[in-house]
């Protein structure tokens, strides 16, 4: 194929092959490319130990173990390993075995689950909590479970997939405001007055790191009647917030958000999702959420670790703090390399370098041959003229770590872009 | 095939995936955007137009592609190679 690194996962989606085991024939071609495929190596790499600040994998790249500094786990707050977590998992593990071996409604709820979602619910501010297996799913099943046909759902462009792919399955009808951008979203709302209307944000937008505008998304919002929003808190819980609550803490908001969202793979260090509401919401979810009935129950070993986690997170703010201590250091160090990194106001840091494919997977293998584990974000995931590296901040981290990671930012990345004339001196 | 013609496979791609929307009001100075397009329709209509063209281009060289003029001419670029 000629000039095979113009294309992206965005160019197939459409299938014309005759029969439906195929894929679309110039997919084939293009992922055999050797150039294509050299991007494609750095994808599913195998991580061989935990999700430390520092670990294992085994490199596409050549072939090798090696032990890598990680800016890649969602570990945030060290939870995932953190040793009080570890052995609450075992008790939970010997008590109650592997899996759930059910579905919430018949057989799946156990203890465990009930408590950890009181807690939750408590956390949040909320009359109660549902628990899905996975992220996705909580975002998916509440969407699908609340909206039908008729309503309208306005979320921002940024927000993740799992919201549209919530929306389609509801029959309501999806509308994106542009990011952030308030006059936008209320010429989207003035459009739809009168109708059922849910608004979906995310407190952190996960590819740039910036937060949600909250304060002006309630003030549009309130000038209309029968519109609730919802908050996406996958990469904010734990984090934000005089409490660790999330973005809506952060900004005193959170009697005016209707329905909240959280991720328990990311700060939380476990698996699955949530949603906080109000006690009706939540039992009418239960009946119409796909995701929460039709799926096993979380794993109660998971749940049994979550319930740590939360305690662990929640009894002082030292791992927060942390976080905030390490995410300042790094990103004032990022700063002074004068490189691009977007309009990040959280852990998640991205450096974008620009529209060069060759470029952003060239500096990825230089940085793991050195021992740095920071993968490239790719179009469509961003935007084509904004490639990045995205890095995931831990209150992990330890200052020598921090100090190596910066070394090889600044050889690799921030001297390639120097030579190439991208970077400002 | 002339540019008009172009613009007319993907006025109907419009109309066949827009609610509310009469083929009248399909000015070709306008975005889809302006239509009431969200970003999954324009991807519907741009590959839909594509597979009737027999065309592909790669997405990275539409993302400056404002109007439904300009879809057009990026068409008529590839059906001009």
């Amino acid at each position: 194929m000629s000039d095979a690194l113009k294309y992206s996962l965005a160019d197939f989606f459409y299938n014309d092959s005759k029969n439906v085991l195929d894929p679309p024939s110039d997919f084939e071609e293009w992922m055999s490319d050797p150039s294509v495929r050299v991007g494609f190596s750095f994808y599913e790499q195998k991580l061989l130990a935990a999700p430390r600040s520092s670990t294992e994998i085994l490199s596409n790249v050549d072939g090798k173990k090696r032990r890598v500094i990680n800016l890649m786990s969602y570990n945030y707050l060290g939870l995932s390993t953190h040793p009080e977590v570890i052995e609450a998992a075992i008790e939970g593990l010997r008590k109650y075995g592997l899996g759930a071996s059910g579905a919430p409604l018949l057989s799946g709820t156990y203890d465990l689950h009930v408590e950890f979602a009181r807690q939750l619910a408590a956390f949040k501010g909320k009359e109660d909590c549902i628990l899905y297996s996975s992220g996705l799913g909580g975002n998916v099943g509440a969407i699908q479970g609340i909206l039908r046909k008729g309503d309208v759902f306005i979320m921002d462009e940024k927000c993740h997939k799992s919201l549209v792919d919530g929306c389609t399955l509801s029959g309501a009808k999806m509308l994106f405001f542009n990011h952030n951008n308030m006059q936008n979203l209320d010429d989207l709302l003035a459009k739809n007055k009168g109708k059922r209307i849910l608004v979906a944000v995310e407190g952190v937008y996960s590819m740039d790191g910036d937060l949600v505008k909250l304060p002006e998304v309630v003030e549009v919002c309130e000038r209309y009647p029968n519109t609730a929003i919802y908050i996406d808190e996958a990469h904010s819980t734990l984090m934000f917030g005089k409490n660790g609550k999330g973005v809506a803490e952060h900004f005193n908001l959170e009697d005016k958000v209707g329905i909240s969202f959280g991720t328990l793979s990311k700060s939380f260090g476990g698996v699955g999702g949530f949603i906080c509401s109000n006690a009706p919401i939540i039992r009418y979810l239960k009946g119409y959420s796909s995701p929460f009935h039709f799926s096993c129950a979380p794993s109660p070993v998971v749940i049994a670790g979550l319930i740590k986690a939360l305690e662990v997170a929640t009894r002082d703010s030292s791992l927060r703090d942390k976080l905030w201590e390490n995410t300042k250091y790094f990103k004032e160090r990022l700063d002074g390399m004068h490189l691009d990194l977007g309009g990040t106001e959280s852990q998640v840091i991205p450096i974008i370098i620009g529209a060069s494919g060759e470029m952003l997977y060239s500096m990825a293998a230089s940085m793991q041959t050195r021992g740095l584990f920071l993968q490239p974000v790719d179009f469509p995931a961003v935007p084509a003229e904004a490639r990045r590296f995205r890095i995931s901040m831990s209150a992990q981290l330890t200052k020598a770590e921090m100090d190596e990671a910066l070394n090889i930012i600044e050889d690799v990345v921030a001297r390639g872009m120097r030579e190439a004339g991208l970077l400002k001196t | 095939m002339t540019r008009d013609e172009v613009i007319a496979v993907i006025k109907k791609n419009i109309l066949d995936n827009l609610e509310d929307l009469e083929e009248s009001s399909i000015d070709p100075e306008k975005s889809m955007k302006d239509l009431g397009a969200n970003s999954l329709d324009i991807i519907e209509v741009v590959s839909c137009s594509m597979r009737e063209l027999n065309l592909k281009i790669p997405r990275t060289e539409l993302a400056d592609v404002k109007t439904i003029g300009q879809l057009a001419d990026k068409f008529m670029e590839q059906i001009g190679k």
